[in-house]
C-alpha cells in the first residue's frame, strides 16, 4: 500500500513535469509568432484584445459554420460550400476587402471554436438567445424566423390545442425546443408529456413521413427548405406557430470593431438591395 | 438514382481521402508505439511501469471523442495549440497505442518463459532473443485481436468531425441533409464496408501466412 502511494506521487510528478516543460516549450514558440506577425511583443493576454487589428493586418477573417446546415450554409454538390449566410458574408467582406475563409465546424463545439480563436465568427442561422449573449456579442438581427409547426397535409391538428396526445418532434439542441418550453402546458400535453428530439431536422421530418410523429416543431426558414425538398403536397403548416425569433452572428465579447464593420455593411446592403436580391435567390418560392 | 448516385459519389470520395488518411497515419504510428508501450509495461523499471499503466487507463477510461476534444480545446487553455488535422492524429495515435500495447504485451506474456532460457543458452542476446524469437511468435498470436482493432479504426475515424475536418460519415451526412434523402448515408455505409472487406481479406492473408504450425 505504501509503495503504492510513493510510486503513485512518482508518477504524478513526472507527468506535471512532462506537462510543463511541454506547454513552456509551446509558450516560447507561440510568442515567436507573434513576434513575427505584430510588433508589439507584450504578454497581454488574447481574451481582453480586439483582434481587428490582426485580422486586418492577415487581410483574412475566418467564419465559422456547420456546414450540414442547409440552407444557410451546406456543401452543394460540388463540395463547395455555399447559402444564404455564405453568401451575405461574401458579399460584406468583399466591400471590405478581406479574404473570406469558411471553416466547417461541430455545430455543439461553435462557442468554444470562436474564443479559442479558431474562427472569428460564428455566421450559419445563429439565433440570438439570452444564454448565448453571455458567452458572444451579437450582430443586429439580420433575418426573422418564427418556429412554426408542420404535419401531414391530411392530418386533423390545426391548432396548438389539437396537439394534447401527440406525438411532436424536433431537433434536439435547437431554438425550437426552446421555443415549445415557453408554453409548458402545451408540451405537458404532448404524448409522454415531451417532444421527441432528433440529430437533425431531417430526420424529424423522416420520422413524420413514417407516422411515427404526429407534427415537426422547427425553423421556418429551415422546415420551409426541407417541405420544398421533399414535396410541398404532403404537408400542412399550422397558422399558430410557437413565437418568433431572430438571427444573428456572433462574435468574441471583445472584437466590437469587426462587429460594427459588419453591421454596417449589412446595412449598406440593405439600402442597396443587394440583401434582397440575395434573400430572394434562396428564400424565394 | 443511378445518376444520383453518380452525382453524388464525388463528395463521399472527398470525405473517403480524410478518412483514409486518419486511418492510415494512426495505424502506421500507433503500431510501433504500441510495441514500445508494451515493452516499456514489461519491463522492470517501476516509475515507467507506473506511468504506463497510467496512460493506458486514461486512454482506454475515457472516450476517444472526448479525448480529441480535450486536445483540440483544452490543451490550447495551457498554450498548447494544435491544428485540426494533427490534434486529431495525436488523439488517435495515443489511444489507439494503448489498445494496441495492451494487446502485444499479453502476446509477449503467453510466450512460454523456457524460450528465454533456451535463448541465453544458445548465446542470443536479450536484443536479438525479442527480435528473432519472441516477436515473430508474438505477431502470429495478437493477429487476430489486431485485425479487431484496426476494423474499429475504420468507423471510429468519423469521429474527426468535432474538429470539424469533414470525413466520409460527415460527407454523407451533408448530403443527406441537403437532399432530403438517406441515400448518401447507405452510400457512406458501403463504403465502410467496402473498406473492412479488403481489410478483413488483407488480415485472412496474413493469418495464413503465420499458420505455419498447422
Amino acid at each position: 500500500m505504501r509503495r503504492n502511494i510513493k510510486s503513485l506521487i512518482l508518477v504524478i510528478l513526472i507527468l506535471a513535469l512532462g506537462v510543463a516543460s511541454l506547454a513552456g516549450c509551446s509558450n516560447q514558440s507561440s510568442d515567436q509568432a507573434s513576434n513575427q506577425t505584430s510588433q508589439t511583443s507584450n504578454q497581454e493576454p488574447a481574451e481582453v484584445e480586439d483582434s481587428f487589428e490582426k485580422i486586418k493586418e492577415k487581410g483574412q477573417v475566418i467564419m465559422g459554420l456547420d456546414d450540414t446546415f442547409a440552407p444557410m450554409g451546406f456543401r452543394d454538390e460540388n463540395n463547395e460550400i455555399v447559402g444564404f449566410d455564405v453568401d451575405l458574408a461574401k458579399e460584406v467582406f468583399k466591400r471590405n476587402n478581406l479574404e473570406l475563409i469558411l471553416q466547417p465546424i461541430d455545430w455543439t463545439m461553435k462557442e468554444a471554436e470562436l474564443n479559442s480563436g479558431n474562427i472569428d465568427m460564428i455566421w450559419n442561422g445563429y439565433t440570438i438567445t439570452a444564454e448565448r449573449m453571455e458567452k458572444v456579442a451579437f450582430s443586429k438581427p439580420y433575418l426573422k424566423n418564427r418556429q412554426i409547426i408542420i404535419t401531414l397535409a391530411d392530418s386533423d391538428i390545426n391548432s396548438k390545442a389539437d396537439l394534447e396526445g401527440k406525438k411532436v418532434a424536433a431537433q434536439a439542441g435547437s431554438t425550437a425546443v426552446d421555443a415549445m418550453y415557453t408554453e409548458p402546458d402545451i408540451v405537458a400535453a404532448f404524448d409522454g408529456g415531451e417532444p421527441i428530439l432528433f440529430d437533425t431536422n431531417n430526420e424529424a421530418f423522416m420520422d413524420l413521413e413514417a407516422g411515427r410523429s404526429d407534427a415537426v416543431v422547427a425553423d421556418e426558414i429551415l422546415a420551409r427548405y426541407y417541405i420544398k425538398q421533399r414535396g410541398p403536397e404532403k404537408y400542412k403548416i399550422l397558422d399558430e406557430d410557437f413565437g418568433e425569433e431572430e438571427y444573428g452572428i456572433g462574435f468574441r465579447k471583445q472584437d466590437k470593431k469587426l462587429l460594427e464593420m459588419v453591421d454596417n455593411t449589412l446595412d449598406e446592403m440593405r439600402k442597396d438591395g443587394t440583401f434582397d436580391s440575395i434573400y430572394n435567390k434562396w428564400f424565394a418560392d | 438514382m443511378a445518376e444520383y448516385i453518380i452525382r453524388i459519389t464525388p463528395a463521399l470520395l472527398a470525405g473517403l481521402d480524410t478518412t483514409l488518411s486518419v486511418f492510415f497515419l494512426t495505424l502506421v504510428l500507433s503500431i510501433p508505439l504500441g510495441i514500445l508501450v508494451a515493452l516499456g509495461r514489461l519491463s522492470n523499471i517501476r516509475p515507467l511501469v507506473e506511468i504506463l499503466k497510467f496512460y493506458i487507463w486514461v486512454m482506454r477510461g475515457t472516450p476517444l471523442l472526448l479525448q480529441i476534444v480535450v486536445i483540440f480545446f483544452g490543451l490550447p487553455i495551457i498554450g498548447i495549440t494544435f491544428d485540426r488535422f494533427p490534434a486529431a492524429i495525436l488523439a488517435f495515435v495515443l489511444n489507439y497505442a494503448a489498445y494496441f500495447g495492451e494487446i502485444f504485451r499479453g502476446g509477449i506474456d503467453s510466450i512460454d518463459k523456457g524460450q528465454y532460457d533456451a535463448a541465453k543458452v544458445l548465446g542470443f542476446t536479450p536484443a536479438k532473443t525479442y527480435q528473432r524469437i519472441i516477436l515473430p511468435q508474438m505477431i502470429k498470436i495478437v493477429l487476430p485481436s489486431v485485425a479487431n482493432e484496426v476494423i474499429t479504426l475504420v468507423k471510429d475515424t468519423s469521429l474527426v468531425y468535432v474538429v470539424g475536418l469533414g470525413e466520409l460519415l460527415r460527407a454523407g451526412k451533408i448530403a443527406s441533409n441537403r437532399d432530403a434523402s438517406l441515400v448518401p448515408l447507405i452510400m457512406a455505409g458501403v463504403f465502410y464496408l467496402a473498406l473492412t472487406g479488403i481489410l478483413t481479406v488483407v488480415f485472412q492473408k496474413l493469418e495464413k501466412r503465420y499458420a505455419y504450425y498447422q
